[in-house]
């Protein structure tokens, strides 16, 4: 052994995604109950009848979840979430990352992925209506337009930016063309792949509320549209609690799958 | 045995300008278990000349085979070891080291095995589980040996390994290479822009010329084997090195720039 093995640069543990350590939920749970508190005061004081206060949303949840209005139609939307989701993943990792790769399917394609990544998602929702009616497909169909873009995007700028020195290195030790990108382009364009998948979920969650707010009748998003109609606040927002809370443990599901995936063999 | 006939190499330069040729009817010839250090001027064309015994590019023109066979592409003959280390930064050591056995699709227990024998033979024994970016730059040269040797080639390629690293951990490695070297006789060929390394290294050195490079001069060293610890005060070093230091400048004042060692 020589002198160098004593000086380890750090030895933190490897791979830890996603910000949020062990000790940061007590300055954000202070946080939280705070805001909740000026939220109510603010809204008593104010009484006013757009800004319903914290408890009468959370009665207005507890009340939806009991009457099964959000679980029911949380099944629902979830469905299409999930196939939406998973869709724009296959797709958005596959053309990006064949975008990555050949420069040819990059410089065909990417006039269309930047023009469509600049426009409104909102807008595909009446031409999805037009095509399919008020059926699942919609509602899967404007999850996946809403998700499939960035996911594409950040794959093509990972893959694309391979180091040569890594592959050279594959190369010289023999490794074919398909090795070269099982075992170096994906594994290093990875962290930009998981960035496409984790901005993609709250934007599912978007799509899917989106897609049901047109077609109005299944989902959480077609209950915000009632409720919205008749003018409940508290209940609008009860459901948007229910979204936010889809969203988060959509991208703690991801993380998760992450840090399995990422654990050395 | 390596030999190289005529060889000459050129790279297409930017704005249509004509291409830079880099080696020019380079003629050389390396024996079985020999270790030889290429040296010459910055930029004079070392690195492509390993480049193309690697088999990762080949040449305009001539010839370059191993024991009679022309190389076409990447033999698993042949380790490499990368100046920059060229390290998978989220593989741990061991799956570093076990790489070229993973491509070649050696069974996982045999990969294992033999990367473990590697990673105690470069004196990394209990740091298997840590990842590139937590080792230093000598240990994670050590890594780069050690994935080389885990092939276990007949010729080991090295491209200015030791570059990168400051004196001590560079005189360190030089010395476990030598070891290892004794241990398990490779035909190294050990590409450096250091006259004492070169001198300290080799059984042979192969001065090339400035680019276009062509093949200068070649110097018994003539050191005994093992080498001593002594070494660097021995007469036989100290003039071998002063003798290429000399010729290295000549060089250097040939080439484009003047004083570009």
């Amino acid at each position: 052994m020589s002198s160098d093995a004593a000086t380890i640069a750090s030895t933190e543990p490897a791979g830890t995604p996603g910000g949020a350590t062990g000790q940061d939920w007590r300055p954000r749970a202070a946080s939280l109950l705070g805001a909740l508190v000026i939220w109510e005061c603010a809204a008593r004081l104010l009484a006013s009848p757009v800004l319903p206060p914290a408890s009468a949303v959370l009665a207005a949840l507890i009340a939806m979840t009991a009457s099964g209005e959000i679980l029911g139609n949380l099944a629902i939307s979830l469905g299409a979430l999930t196939i939406g989701y998973a869709a724009a993943a296959v797709v958005g990792v596959g053309v990006g990352a064949a975008m990555g790769r050949f420069r040819p399917v990059e410089v065909i394609l990417e006039p269309y992925l930047n023009a469509l990544l600049a426009s409104p998602a909102l807008i595909y929702v009446p031409v999805l209506f037009t095509l399919f009616g008020a059926t699942r497909l919609t509602q899967v169909g404007a999850v996946f337009l809403h998700t499939v873009f960035v996911i594409t995007v950040t794959t093509q700028a990972g893959v694309r930016n391979t180091s040569p020195a890594l592959v050279e290195m594959a190369a010289a030790f023999g490794a074919t063309e398909r090795q070269i990108f099982w075992k170096i382009r994906l594994p290093e364009a990875w962290p930009f792949v998981m960035t496409g998948l984790r901005i993609g979920v709250p934007l599912a969650v978007k799509g899917m509320v989106n897609g049901e707010m047109f077609i109005a009748f299944m989902g959480l998003g077609a209950l915000v549209q009632t409720y919205g109609g008749r003018f409940e606040p508290d209940r609008v927002l009860a459901i948007l609690v229910v979204l936010i809370l889809v969203a988060l443990a959509g991208t703690s599901l991801l993380d998760a799958v992450d840090r399995r995936i990422r654990r050395p063999a | 045995m390596i030999a190289i006939s005529h060889c000459s190499k050129s790279y297409p330069s930017q704005n249509g300008e004509p291409a830079i040729p880099v080696l020019a009817g380079l003629d050389l010839t390396i024996n079985d278990r020999e270790f030889v250090c290429v040296l010459g001027p910055s930029g004079c064309g070392k690195t492509t000349l390993l480049r193309l015994l690697a088999g990762l590019v080949l040449p305009d023109a001539g010839e370059l085979t191993i024991d009679g066979r022309p190389i076409t592409g990447p033999s698993p003959e042949c380790g490499l070891v990368f100046q920059d280390f060229a390290l998978l930064p989220w593989a741990d050591v061991l799956a570093n080291v076990a790489f070229g056995l993973e491509v070649r699709s050696v069974p996982p227990a045999e990969r294992r095995a033999r990367a473990q024998a590697l990673v105690d033979a470069v004196g990394l024994a209990g740091f298997e589980r840590h990842y590139p970016r937590q080792l230093s730059g000598g240990m994670q040269q050590r890594v780069g040996l050690a994935r080389a040797l885990a092939v276990d080639p007949a010729i080991l390629l090295m491209d200015e390994p030791f570059g990168s690293l400051d004196s001590q951990t560079r005189r360190a490695l030089q010395e476990d290479l030598l070891r290892l070297h004794h241990q398990n006789r490779k035909t190294v060929v050990f590409v450096t822009h250091s006259v004492d390394e070169a001198v300290r290294l080799g059984d042979r050195i192969v001065l090339l010329s400035a680019r276009p490079a062509r093949v200068e001069e070649i110097i018994e060293v003539g050191l005994p084997r093992p080498r001593p610890d002594d070494l660097g005060t021995s007469p036989r070093f100290v003039g071998t090195k002063e003798y290429l230091w000399k010729r290295l400048k000549r060089q250097a004042a040939a080439g484009t720039g003047a004083n570009v060692i």
